[in-house]
């Protein structure tokens, strides 16, 4: 296998800097040492949900993506492997988040290897990652890796948490985990329908008139 | 190349003075554009067909039979007519007498709706709707071909000996164009048939109408109807024009922020640089009409949409007589880029009954001419 991977981070931080975006950066790096260590080169692209979510309310009332948000998109489809993190508000991810996820077609993630990531004020939120985040990627057929990880405001600052359960160790389990997923992955070229059509004949024996 | 208008029939309130008209009057005022688009020289009007408020074009044979009566020369179209959810047999009948009344000014545009209580309110599932644009048309084409069908399906009771009458006028089908955004089961099934394909170009990116096209023109050739550049190809848009550009913008603005389809969205300039929406002087309508020549290839039909987001009539009829005006112009500069032998016109009835009375004369002239050869 030839050539670099691509890995993609989605933020859905509202402010700059975020700590959900320091969550990203920290999944993404930690994926990428994986990756590297393994010999496989990576390209990283750092999608801020930010910087679309006027074409995301624009595209779901007027189904016209904007050229910057359908190239955002374009790169989520094309990933071998998908780092997506959201703040926690209101007991799910947050709804720029969701709308992200809403203009991918149902199907297009099949498959593709995602780690979760989400931050908040508090760790009391944590489990919104497996009750919230982790059925939307099973929706979506994407492949996520069984490490999710959610870091409180306090994790930021304790370095004397028990062996294997500081944030930098569930970083770490998450970014082997995901570098694993894509490293094992057998990379599918989707079929173009539209280099590759259905043949007519076929289409009308589906239909099965005569 | 043929210009002209379509109309989705929404009845929205007029923002600028809070007015909504009837349904009676909607419905008037349909035909008060038709009327008018044949007066200033556009070939085509073509009414949606839609099954809910705020919408009155729920029979469109109807209405285009109406407006049939009172015009001489316009072509009367759909845009687009359910092939899933009405019996195809119905469509057949329907539009063959149409085609009767108008003297062959038929022309229809086959679409799958975009309304998704359409189908269970007309006994369908909404999934099926692929597979219910491939045996409906299956049958519709038979329909208009055989005189007596024996046809077995899924999604209708089936025919044995069934005629659908009146057969097409001189026996010759209505043209049929296929309209579809997204989906290439579409644009394969008009390259099968050698129909017409339609994209209604609104909601862009302009790549995915690019990509329809490029696979009905690829297919089309691949059935041997002819190489991919003289393919059938219908583009929509839609134009609100002022002399002076910056008028139409200060004029427009209200109904694009109202719209129900634009309304919240993002900002008139941005959707108009990003779609093919055109608000501006007739020049600027011009140049940007021209260009989808560049994306698309040559192409036969262009339609406007101008009648919608609450525009009342005085200002509709203002914009189809600016139509009017600028067509001469658009045809002459489509034309003079056009390649020669690339249809300049999509099939009409006229060319259709032409092309079969020349085909039915070749084998008499190869007969005829034999002898001379030989000699």
């Amino acid at each position: 296998m030839s050539g670099p991977r691509s890995l993609v981070v989605v933020s859905a931080g509202l402010s700059q800097p975020s700590s959900t975006r320091l969550l990203a950066d920290r999944l993404a790096a930690a994926t990428e040492h994986e990756l590297h260590r393994s010999g496989i080169a990576v390209e990283r692209r750092t999608i801020e949900l930010r910087e679309h979510a006027q074409d995301l309310v624009g595209q779901l009332l007027t189904n016209v993506p904007s050229p910057s948000l359908q190239d955002a998109v374009d790169a989520v489809l094309a990933a071998d492997g998908l780092i997506a993190v959201s703040p926690i508000f209101n007991a799910s991810y947050s709804g720029l988040f969701k709308l992200f996820f809403d203009v991918i077609e149902h199907g297009a993630l099949a498959g593709v290897p995602v780690l979760l990531g989400a931050t908040g004020g508090t760790a009391r939120h944590s489990l919104a990652l497996e009750h919230a985040m982790r059925p939307l990627f099973a929706y979506l057929r994407a492949d996520a890796v069984p490490t999710a990880v959610y870091a409180a405001t306090e994790d930021w600052g304790q370095a004397d948490a028990p062996a294997d359960a500081s944030l930098a160790d569930r970083i770490g389990r998450a970014g082997r985990e995901l570098a694993q997923a894509v490293t094992s992955r057998e990379r599918t070229t989707m079929r173009d329908e539209f280099d590759d059509p259905v043949p007519f004949e076929e289409l009308l024996r589906r239909s099965g008139s005569t | 190349m043929q210009f002209g208008i379509f109309s989705v029939s929404d009845i929205t309130t007029d923002p600028t003075s809070n007015t909504t008209v009837t349904e009676a009057e909607r419905i008037q005022n349909m035909v008060a554009m038709a009327l008018k688009a044949e007066e200033v020289g556009l070939d085509v009007f073509a009414s949606g067909e839609h099954h809910n408020p705020p919408f009155v074009a729920s029979s469109p044979t109807t209405m285009l039979g109406f407006i049939a009566a009172k015009t001489q020369r316009i072509i009367l179209s759909t845009a687009t007519t359910l092939i899933t959810t009405n019996d195809p047999v119905k469509i057949a009948e329907d539009y063959a007498m149409l085609q009767h009344l108008a003297g062959g000014r038929v022309d229809l545009m086959l679409g799958r709706g975009n309304t998704g209580p359409v189908y269970p309110w007309f006994g369908q599932d909404i999934r099926n709707g692929i597979p219910l644009a491939i045996e409906n048309y299956a049958l519709l084409h038979r329909l208009w071909r055989e005189d007596v069908v024996d046809w077995q399906g899924n999604y209708r009771t089936a025919l044995t000996g069934f005629t659908a009458t009146p057969r097409p006028l001189d026996g010759i089908p209505p043209f049929v164009w296929h309209g579809s955004i997204r989906s290439p089961e579409i644009a394969e099934q008009a390259a099968y048939y050698g129909d017409g394909f339609f994209h209604n170009n609104i909601f862009w990116p302009k790549g995915h109408v690019q990509q329809m096209v490029a696979l009905y023109r690829r297919r089309y050739e691949h059935y041997g109807h002819g190489s991919r550049n003289e393919a059938i190809v219908g583009l929509g848009g839609q134009v609100f024009m002022r002399r002076n550009s910056q008028d139409a913008i200060r004029e427009f603005r209200p109904y694009f922020d109202n719209a129900p389809v634009y309304g919240g969205g993002s900002s008139l300039e941005r959707y108009t640089s990003e779609t093919p929406l055109t608000v501006g002087s007739p020049q600027q309508v011009i140049e940007r009409t021209l260009e989808f020549r560049e994306f698309v290839g040559d192409y036969q039909r262009q339609l406007f949409l101008v009648d919608h987001a609450g525009l009342p009539l005085k200002t509709v009829l203002e914009q189809i007589e600016m139509l009017g005006e600028i067509v001469p112009v658009m045809r002459s500069e489509f034309e003079r880029l056009r390649p020669a032998g690339i249809p300049s016109d999509p099939p009409t009835h006229a060319s259709l009954k032409a092309a079969r009375a020349a085909a039915a004369a070749e084998p008499l002239q190869a007969v005829a001419e034999r002898p001379a050869a030989a000699g």
